[in-house]
Order: C-alpha cells, then structure tokens, then sequence
C-alpha cells in the first residue's frame, strides 16, 4: 500500500481516491478481499476513524461491498468498475487540458503530440 | 469523555490557565498543542487530579474527579520514572505490584512491538528506546483513557515512526487518547481533535479532518492563522 497523503485534501476521499486508482489499473480485482479497517490503518499510517470512514463512502459508492463477519471485497458489478475507470481517465484529462490550455497550441498539433507520446511511452515501457 | 470546562491554574501570582476549556472523546485522539511553557503539562496534570485547580472543573464520563480517577487514566510522563539501574522487566514486575490494572498480555505484545529486550536496564537504553519504554508502562494499563505528554519529542525519526505506529494499531483501540506536542508535522494523519492553546487559553478547537474537508486546510495551516499574525 504505497500511498502518499497529502495535508489538505481529506484523509478518507485520498484513501477512496487510492482505491480506485488501484482499481482502474488492476491491481485490485472485481470481487479481491481488501484488508480490514484496522489494518488498512495501520498500513497506511492513518487514524483508524479515518479509515472506518473512508470505507463507509466506498460502500456507500458500491465500490466495496461487506457480507457479515467477513472482510470487505472489491465490487463485481461491471457498470460500477467501468464508472471508476472513466472517472479517472476523465479526470487525467481535465487536469491535462487545464495545464495545456494556457500555452494556446491548436488541438492537431497537442492530439498529433499526444499520439506520439502516448505511443513511445508504452514502446519504452515493453523494452 | 474527559471534559474541561473553565479550568484556571495560578502559580503563585501567575495566571498559568486562564479559563481552558475542550473536551476528548474515547476512541479518539486529541492533540493539544501549544507553545512551550503554555500550560499543556498542567493541563494533564490537572486531568490526573495532580495538581489543584483554582476554578473550573474537570469531568471525566461525567463525573468529577475522585480519588480513584487514576484507575480510568493514566499518565505517561514525557521521561521514564523508573530507576536507572531498573531493568525493564522489573519496571513491569513493579508496574505490575503497583496497578491493579495491569495487563500483562499486553505488556507482552507492546515488548515485542518495540522490540524491546526485557534484560536491559533503563540507564542503558538510547532516548528512543527509553521513550518505547516509559509507553510501554502506561499503555499495558487496561485504562479507558491515555493521557501522553510530549511523546515524540527529541527522539530519533524512526523511533518516532515506531511510536506512531502504536496509534494506528490496537493496541490504542477504542480509548481516548490526549496528546501534548508542539510539533504535529509527523502526526497530521493520525490525529482526529486538535485544541489549540495560546496565552492560558484555548484559541481553537477543530476535528482536523474536518477542517481539510470544509476549509481545504491542514492543520499547520489552522496553527499558522492562530499563530502566526
């Protein structure tokens, strides 16, 4: 659980925030047991109420789901996996925008060079 | 709950706390911070019924202080009491003779937790570890409360992060827990009140989690507003 928090947003939405992150990258799997509130505290060196509230918001989303006496896993409902994965993506793209907008290249020219960077950058990552 | 309510503190003609009130909640951790010579220690001092107060009032789940309050709380000073020639296993045998509330299991399992070796005498020990120690001795108490002064300070950073790490485990679980310090950097995430203390009083009290949900601010940037004018 390598998470790094920050001071100023709240703990527990940097903590669903992470979730999802893992969620959208695979790296936790529709229907994966979580760990407990208490060890999620503890592995990421946050209050315990803290983490109580940051999984009552990832039931509250569907984003986990909690059968009696046993751990919480990770959603298996499709529309709900698939919501993550847009929202994060949409999300990278806002901020992506916002910080391009400003030096007022025309959209071919930055989509031609996304094309480019997006593309080598996976090639670097196969070598 | 501990309540203080209107608690003011003379030392000789000196107004030492001049009408502080907050409360700490169990199952929580509360943070007073406030600059050095402030009054925090007295204020703890005052909770343990150690010190007399001149006015005010101090309940603990609703009641007023008496003189088996110690059996709900415990106060672990910012050094060890204990004496230096003591090894830390007899520091828990006397613990242990001293208070009926000793928990053995759990002395056991803080030992390991600090990694501690029982056959080491006290004088022996580095400021970390001697810090480790001294928790050691006050969180074994099966108490509802744990008041700490200065736990954190002037010890290494990774004893430090050791000592953290008692606050997220449950090894604290479900009591209430009052923090002095003066420095919060390392345990923002870790804390859920904070009270404020400036000039005997106190200037803020806030739930930190809060104060980044609603005012988008950590809780050296509330410090730096009470603080820094």
């Amino acid at each position: 659980m390598n998470i790094k928090l920050n001071n100023r947003d709240p703990v527990y939405l940097q903590i669903v925030r992470y979730f999802k992150e893992q969620i959208a990258i695979g790296k936790l799997e529709p229907g994966e047991e979580i760990p407990s509130r208490r060890e999620l505290a503890n592995r990421m060196k946050v209050n315990p109420n803290t983490a109580q509230r940051a999984y009552k918001e990832m039931e509250e989303q569907g984003l986990i789901y909690t059968e009696r006496n046993l751990p919480s896993k990770i959603t298996t409902d499709q529309a709900i996996l698939g919501k993550v994965r847009e929202e994060l993506l949409v999300e990278a793209v806002d901020t992506f925008v916002a910080s391009v907008r400003s030096i007022n290249v025309p959209v071919e020219e930055l989509l031609d060079l996304v094309k480019v960077k997006y593309t080598s950058k996976d090639e670097d990552k196969e070598a | 709950m501990i309540e203080v309510k209107e608690v003011e503190k003379k030392f000789g003609r000196k107004k030492i706390l001049k009408g502080v009130s907050f409360t700490a909640n169990k199952g929580e951790i509360t943070c007073l911070i406030g600059i050095n010579g402030v009054g925090k220690t007295t204020i703890l001092n005052a909770i343990m019924a150690l010190t007399p107060i001149h006015k005010g009032q101090i309940l603990i789940d609703g009641e007023p202080l008496k003189e088996n309050t110690f059996e709900k709380i415990t106060f672990i000073p910012d050094a060890i009491t204990m004496l230096p020639q003591m090894t830390i296993a007899e520091s828990m045998e006397f613990m242990h003779d001293f208070y009926a509330s000793w928990n053995q299991e759990r002395a056991t399992e803080l030992l390991s937790f600090f990694k501690l070796k029982p056959n080491d005498r006290i004088a022996s020990l580095s400021k970390g570890n001697s810090a480790k120690v001294n928790l050691l001795l006050g969180l074994a108490l099966d108490v509802d409360y744990v008041l700490m002064d200065e736990p954190f300070s002037g010890i290494d950073m990774f004893s430090r992060e050791e000592i953290a790490n008692v606050f997220t485990s449950h090894l604290i679980e479900n009591r209430g827990v009052i923090i002095t310090t003066h420095e919060v950097g390392d345990i923002e995430h870790l804390i859920d009140k904070v009270v404020l203390l400036d000039d005997g009083m106190v200037t803020k009290e806030f739930n930190a989690e809060e104060a980044r949900e609603n005012e988008g601010k950590s809780v050296i940037d509330v410090m730096r507003e009470v603080y820094v004018r």
